[in-house]
């Protein structure tokens, strides 16, 4: 008996497929069903699984930490995706000019991204530490706020005195040349310089002793130290997704840029109505896997709350509360409950993930 | 010649299947070359002559994870160690064989007592203490002569101790008296003192006026100017403080030697006893300890159980005692000529022996019933919002007091 050429087709196909689809099936669909099981069940690993309902989703409902980490987890989502998808866009336009030595620069913005997280996680206690570099950069700029207004004030009367100067001349410059600045900005260094070691400006005795990380204290909502995760997080992501840009940059032919130039377009329209529009499909996965990775926050967390000394209550997260209830420190697993809040988060990663492709930006590029 | 090869290979081979294999596991880190050495040279000669082979199977990472997985999925060793801090939500599933069977009365009667009540559960004993820790009061003994202050003594309470470690640091301007931390790991033992316990009789806790006291002398170190708050000084425990010296006296146990070995060996350093509340005049403190405990769903839980003898056996205790590496479990060992050594770290070790004894005053295990860290959070939050200014001392205590009241049961 032979085969038909389009079953023996399907027949290898399956076979190739076989291996991805066996761990798709033991690692993600098996694991999942037992996940939906178990969250029905108040289960410690040991005991059998008690059917208990919805008791679990009730209870979350109820508990004052899983709607922190649900509060914290949607803010960090959104500021962190906002930022570096923003930040990374223009770091690529600025990447993507044809300058000389531009691939020294492409490789020193990218080296971030290497990073590991335990690593950076250690940077940034060592930052935001009461005597860190964070709160003695502040302290010193408060110190000298005197001198530093000297500076200005002396670069805006010398740039001012210069140009009138020049224009006088019949020399028709702008105020913010840069031949003149550059002259004006030596003057006031040296102008402030000498009002500071004369003493008649002297620098104020300021010690900035702000507790970023062990303190519950929060601006716009979000906790201190959550603010230090979003801010180093978001710098060790930009450059992957600057890479995922420069890649789309490349692939928009500069035709169309000539021609535009050709009709007079300023370089905002070219940005707004041809760069933008077509990396619409780059756009869309950065956002999708920025709002995926975010949501999934865990390892900062684990490292500045554990080691940082950071109170759980300012920078828990969903992943890390489903973690925390599973290997809870010192007491029974709840896996019940922590398969619960897994499912809550990833309900909740398909619904944003859904949402920003229904009314933020499609993967389409134009048509 | 044939034949006499062949006879080797199957007596070999016989002796291999007469022997019993016993699995063993414990965390990684320093504890790997101490256990393999100690089952080397004390544990596995003994049980050579029984025929018991023991496979040593160290585990890096979270051991907690690992054995609650293994021992949920049963793959489990046959002994591991268990910590104190979650002994009973373990001793609770069942997995854990009761070693009433195995160690008579007067087997179990040769351990510290308050030990082996620490492994007691519902009446059964489910764990032998391999070693155990408690906390101490070192001091650097340059940085006090440099101030011209005494040492730190036996006889101590919170107010001289106080006033030493704020001459110290009022006149050793870039040195802390002592570096505090917001943990109830450490800070616990000044409120043990005062005679405050974590569960009252209904398994409730209850901050009261005695918790308040210690509360109040302990997070007001820092602005009375005794002490600094670790973290400014860019440290994670009061033994980091003191190895590079910041700090002129820590609040650690006896694993504070091996680390100032490394960080600082020339440092001469005193112990003493941690101090006397002035009002109770009695001093508190914790006992940390692990145990060696057996699987339920052991195979060889005979032989399990004679390598958990020799595993703490006097000769095995005696052996890791005089390496400076644990403080043993055994009674007995109270007396031992090493604890009379001259030396700073048989000095250690020995205040730490005692601490868990009646000279440690109002001494408790490290554990918080199967709450665990759940239950230290709110009172480790408020310790931390009130030494770095965030909140009154009313404040903290009226959240930390609400947030125990939805675990362990309102009032």
């Amino acid at each position: 008996m032979r085969l038909k050429a389009r079953t023996l087709e399907g027949l290898y196909a399956f076979l190739l497929l076989f291996p991805f689809l066996f761990s798709l099936g033991v690692f993600f669909l098996y694991a999942f069903l037992r996940a939906v099981f178990f969250s029905f069940t108040e289960y410690n690993l040991f005991d059998p699984p008690r059917w208990v309902g919805l008791a679990n989703y009730l209870r979350l409902l109820q508990e004052p930490l899983f709607l922190t980490a649900l509060k914290h987890t949607l803010a960090y989502s959104l500021v962190v995706t906002s930022l570096q998808t923003f930040f990374a866009l223009l770091l690529a336009v600025a990447l993507n000019q044809p300058l000389k030595g531009i691939t020294f620069f492409r490789t020193v913005y990218y080296l971030p991204s290497v990073i590991s997280t335990a690593a950076a996680s250690l940077l940034l206690l060592w930052l935001f530490q009461r005597t860190g570099l964070v709160n003695q950069g502040l302290s010193l700029l408060l110190s000298h706020l005197g001198q530093l207004g000297g500076f200005a004030g002396l670069f805006l009367a010398a740039q001012a005195l210069q140009v009138a100067w020049e224009r006088r001349k019949g020399a028709a410059v702008s105020f913010w040349d840069p031949a003149l600045a550059a002259l004006s900005l030596l003057v006031a260094f040296l102008g402030a310089w000498a009002l500071g070691a004369s003493g008649l400006l002297p620098p104020r005795e300021v010690r900035v002793e702000i507790p970023w990380l062990p303190t519950q204290a929060s601006f716009l909502g979000i906790p201190y130290p959550l603010w230090a995760i979003i801010l180093m997080n978001t710098y060790t992501t930009i450059p992957t997704f600057m890479v995922l840009f420069l890649a789309g940059l490349k692939g928009i032919p500069k035709t169309l840029y000539e021609a535009a130039a050709l009709d007079g377009a300023t370089p905002w329209t070219m940005f707004t109505r041809i760069t933008v529009p077509l990396l619409r499909p780059v756009l869309f996965l950065v956002i999708t896997m920025g709002l995926i990775g975010t949501l999934q926050l865990f390892d900062q967390v684990l490292f500045v709350g554990g080691s940082g000394g950071a109170p759980l209550e300012s920078t828990i997260t969903l992943a890390y509360y489903v973690y925390g209830n599973v290997f809870p420190s010192g007491a029974a697993p709840r896996v019940g409950l922590a398969s619960a809040a897994a499912l809550v988060l990833a309900g909740l990663t398909l619904l944003i993930v859904l949402l920003q492709r229904r009314f933020g930006v499609g993967e389409r590029g134009w048509s | 010649m044939k034949a006499r090869f062949l006879m080797a290979i199957l007596v070999l081979l016989g002796l291999a299947l007469a022997q019993t294999q016993v699995r063993i596991s414990g965390w990684g880190g320093t504890d790997i070359a101490i256990v393999n050495g100690l089952l080397k040279e004390v544990v596995q000669p003994k049980l050579d002559r029984e025929g018991i082979r023991v496979v040593y199977e160290p585990i890096e990472g979270d051991y907690t994870q690992w054995l609650f997985n293994a021992l949920s999925a049963g793959t489990a060793p046959d002994l591991f160690y268990v910590d104190i801090f979650w002994s009973e939500s373990l001793f609770a599933t069942g997995r854990v064989e009761p070693l009433d069977a195995y160690f008579s009365r007067q087997e179990v009667a040769e351990f510290l007592p308050n030990l082996i009540q620490a492994f007691t559960y519902k009446g059964k004993l489910y764990g032998i203490p391999k070693d155990f820790n408690t906390l101490a009061l070192q001091f650097n003994r340059d940085l006090f002569d440099e101030a011209g202050v005494r040492y730190p003594h036996q006889q101590d309470t919170w107010e001289t101790f106080e006033a030493k470690l704020k001459e110290v640091q009022s006149k050793l301007k870039d040195v802390a008296g002592l570096c505090v931390v917001a943990d109830f790991a450490r800070f616990g033992a000044f409120a043990f003192a005062t005679g405050w316990k974590p569960f009252d009789e209904k398994g409730r806790t209850v901050l009261d006026q005695n918790f308040r006291r210690a509360f109040e002398w302990y997070t007001g170190l820092p602005k009375r100017g005794a002490a600094r708050f670790a973290q400014d000084l860019g440290e994670g425990w009061t033994g980091g403080c003191f190895g590079g010296e910041k700090a002129a006296t820590a609040l650690e146990g006896a694993w504070i030697a091996g680390f100032l070995r490394d960080k600082a060996p020339n440092m001469r350093y005193g112990t003493t006893f941690l101090p006397l509340d002035p009002v109770s005049k009695k001093r508190g403190n914790f006992v940390y300890t692990v145990s060696w405990s057996m699987n339920a769903a052991s195979k060889n839980k005979q032989a399990a159980a004679k390598v958990l003898k020799a595993l703490t056996s006097p000769e095995a205790q005696q052996w890791v005692l005089e390496r400076g590496l644990a403080i043993p479990s055994r009674r007995a060992l109270a007396n031992n000529p090493y604890f009379q050594r001259p030396g700073k770290e048989p000095e250690l070790n020995r205040i730490v022996f005692q601490g868990s004894t009646a000279q440690g005053g109002n001494v408790y295990p490290f554990k918080f019933q199967a709450f665990g860290g759940d239950w230290m959070r709110p009172i480790n939050d408020a310790l931390l919002a009130v030494m770095t200014g965030q909140k009154t001392v009313d404040q903290a205590l009226r959240d930390a007091q609400a947030a125990l009241d939805r675990l362990t049961g309102g009032r």
